[in-house]
């Protein structure tokens, strides 16, 4: 288990403001949010036994500090279902990176498994200049993007107040679920967002922190992509 | 508890205008002349270099020159000599500094304001302002503004960062017969911000509700704005509007006083989280603060509407299915004691409809039978204007009926719809504590802001 402080101050230390996505990945892990089992590997060969070692499928997805859109450049592949087709997928990404973006250092390959289909939602938090700590909590896709349909609550919350947050979205009604589907697990959910408020709340150099999307279902919850801002 | 200098903020015993003038127009003039007028009991003092008598008051020079204690000193001197006033009040062992001027943060000049603080930390004072255009407290007496002067006296406290729209709205409360405890202009805030004089208010017996118009907090005091208020709240109802809710809006606010506006997402999670309510215009924050004034908190969310139109019922209908009010079904046994109260062909069910033939006697049935009912925790009274049927004799009936009833601890808003003869009606209603309002809307909404009060106390206790 990795110390949370010690992510953050060796990003410092290298004078980056973005965590990886394995280290934004242990840190929210760290403050006991789950997350869909990742790893980081060096070599296509390391990828491929990660891989194995973690059950199919995965994905594997870049991981260099200076690419923040991993799709754009050929850098994320999913859907890979054997050691061979992991190793295999490794090398295109490294090949099409290269080829993308010359200049990007490559710090290596993160293989995570592929979580199972369940409820998008986005989890966030940020830093405010008055009020401090600050989550969010909306649904995924289109729903925050487009209608920004999210609630808020400024740091320390209870799990009343993360319940409130849910509750409090426009769409609220899809947690319950829709078409058959069974609700949600709403515990699982606040876990995440007390757990992001507690990381803002215990490191003053977090800016910004957004799980999107985190999956949600009947039983639980998963972060499946992180992202951790530090401040300038 | 409350800081003693803070207290003398409203219930000073000696105060100094500094700065006073001679010459009608002037600031140091009216501030002065409201002082007088308004019949405030304790010691003025003028202080003006070239004056020995202002307003039929003797002048002093200086503070210092003064031969007795000061709690108060307002300062209405230019933004230059601010600072050395500032430090004789401080020798003068002044508790509060009201300060008018304006020239500082508002403007760039941060530097003479972090002066002006330190200085009063010094000496142990407490500054309101700067850029202020002053405070009210009418238990006291005291108009130290120079806005109007014949505020009216009643439960509600308005706390103003606004100064222009502050001193608007004083008028607008007189012309409304809106009752005031206090009305503070916060300005810069430098040092009393809303929450130090909220303190004051919550513990104030002459003060129901507190109304804060917002611009923004300063950055870092979230926090304590949400932690403090929450403990106000829990006393009384805190009503905010908070304006720079756009982005243009939010721009304007930042450029106009010194202090920065945050997201307005996240200034509506912090009221929610502290337990204030959240207006969205100036009519709606006063509407509301009309009926927390004079009504008892309601103790359970069941409603009935009692009407002589379907129209406004309807529309009073929908108003509480949009915010949340919870209209009863009335029991057979309660429709069966409602038929009484109306002509055969009104509906007892809820909204209940007394008909456009209803008469006096048929509203003071419907009102005591609303009363005695256990079924009903609030009420709400709608008239739509009848031939038959002068609103001012409706009104006066149904303030007999409230009164009998003050013991059953239910709010009662009205919604009265018509011309002339209904706004007096409206006026006897309201300068008589029954919450009176020109649409069966802003009643419900009314109600409804009293209501979700009254959940937010039960969720906390």
């Amino acid at each position: 288990m990795v110390e949370p402080r010690e992510i953050i101050l060796n990003a410092l230390k290298e004078e980056r403001r973005k965590l990886l996505e394995h280290e934004a990945l242990e840190l929210i892990k760290a403050y006991g949010a789950p997350i869909a089992d990742a790893g980081l590997a060096k070599t296509p060969e390391e990828a491929g036994a990660l891989a194995e070692k973690m059950g199919f499928p995965v994905v594997l997805k870049i991981v260099s500090p200076d690419i923040s859109h991993k799709s754009d450049v050929g850098g994320v592949i999913v859907g890979v279902n054997s050691k061979e087709e992991a190793i295999e997928a490794a090398k295109n990404i490294i090949e099409n990176v290269s080829r993308n973006v010359p200049s990007a250092r490559i710090t290596g390959i993160l293989v995570q498994k592929m979580a199972r289909k369940g409820l998008e939602i986005i989890i966030g938090g940020l830093r405010d200049n008055i009020f401090g700590p600050v989550v969010m909590f909306g649904l995924g896709g289109i729903f925050v993007e487009v209608l920004k349909d999210v609630s808020f609550r400024v740091a320390p919350i209870s799990y009343e107040d993360a319940y409130e947050m849910m509750k409090e979205i426009k769409s609220a009604k899809l947690l319950e679920g829709y078409r058959g589907q069974p609700p949600v697990d709403k515990k699982a959910i606040a876990d995440i967002i007390i757990a992001v408020a507690k990381l803002l709340e215990e490191n003053p150099e977090v800016d910004s922190v957004d799980l999107n999307p985190v999956i949600a279902y009947p039983d639980g919850a998963v972060v499946v992509d992180a992202r951790v801002i530090l401040k300038q | 508890m409350v800081d003693p200098n803070i207290e003398a903020l409203f219930k000073p015993r000696s105060i100094a205008v500094v700065g006073a003038s001679r010459h009608p127009g002037k600031i140091g003039y009216t501030i002065l002349k409201n002082i007088i007028e308004c019949g405030y009991k304790g010691k003025i003092y003028p202080v003006n270099p070239k004056a020995d008598q202002i307003l039929g008051l003797r002048a002093y020079k200086s503070l210092t020159e003064i031969p007795d204690e000061v709690d108060m000193a307002i300062i209405v001197v230019p933004e230059p000599i601010v600072l050395k006033v500032a430090e004789e009040a401080g020798r003068k062992g002044v508790k509060v500094l009201v300060v008018i001027t304006s020239g500082f943060s508002e403007v760039g000049n941060v530097e003479a304001e972090k002066k002006l603080v330190e200085i009063a930390k010094k000496y142990g004072m407490r500054v309101l302002g700067p850029n202020i255009f002053g405070i009210a407290y009418t238990p006291a007496n005291l108009n130290a503004t120079f806005g109007p002067k014949d505020l009216r006296a009643g439960p509600i406290a308005f706390i103003t960062q606004s100064g222009a729209l502050g001193i608007a709205l004083m008028g607008w409360t007189i012309m409304e017969e809106i009752g005031i405890s206090a009305i503070v202009s916060m300005g810069n805030m430098c040092d009393i911000d809303p929450v130090d004089v909220s303190y004051f208010l919550a513990d104030d017996p002459n003060t129901r509700v507190i109304t804060i118009y917002l611009e923004g907090l300063k950055p870092g005091q979230g926090q304590r704005f949400i932690t403090e208020m929450k403990k106000i709240t829990k006393k009384k109802p805190v009503i905010v509007i908070k304006a720079g809710r756009s982005k243009r809006g939010a721009q304007a606010a930042a450029s106009h006083t010194g202090s920065l506006a945050g997201s307005d997402q996240i200034y509506s999670a912090a009221f929610k989280q502290a337990g204030i309510l959240r207006a969205l215009t100036v009519e709606e924050m006063f509407d509301w603060a009309r009926a927390f004034a004079e009504q008892p908190i309601p103790r359970g969310e069941r409603t009935i509407i009692i009407t002589n139109g379907g129209g406004v019922g309807v529309l009073a209908t929908d108003a509480a299915e949009e915010y949340g009010v919870e209209l009863i079904m009335p029991s057979e046994q309660l429709k069966e004691e409602l038929r009484k109260a109306m002509p055969w062909f009104g509906s007892p069910k809820n909204p209940v409809d007394l008909t456009g033939q209803a008469g006096v006697e048929n509203y003071v049935k419907a009102l005591e039978i609303a009363y005695e009912s256990p079924e009903v925790d609030n009420i709400v009274v709608l008239y739509c204007r009848t031939a038959i049927l002068d609103p001012r004799d409706l009104a006066r009936a149904i303030i007999d009926v409230v009164k009998k009833h003050k013991d059953k601890q239910k709010p009662i808003v009205a919604g009265f719809v018509g011309g002339y003869d209904t706004y007096e009606a409206m006026k006897i209603l309201n300068r008589n504590g029954i919450p009176a309002y020109p649409s069966p809307e802003r009643a419900v909404a009314s109600l409804a802001a009293m209501i979700k009060y009254m959940k937010y106390r039960k969720k906390i206790e």
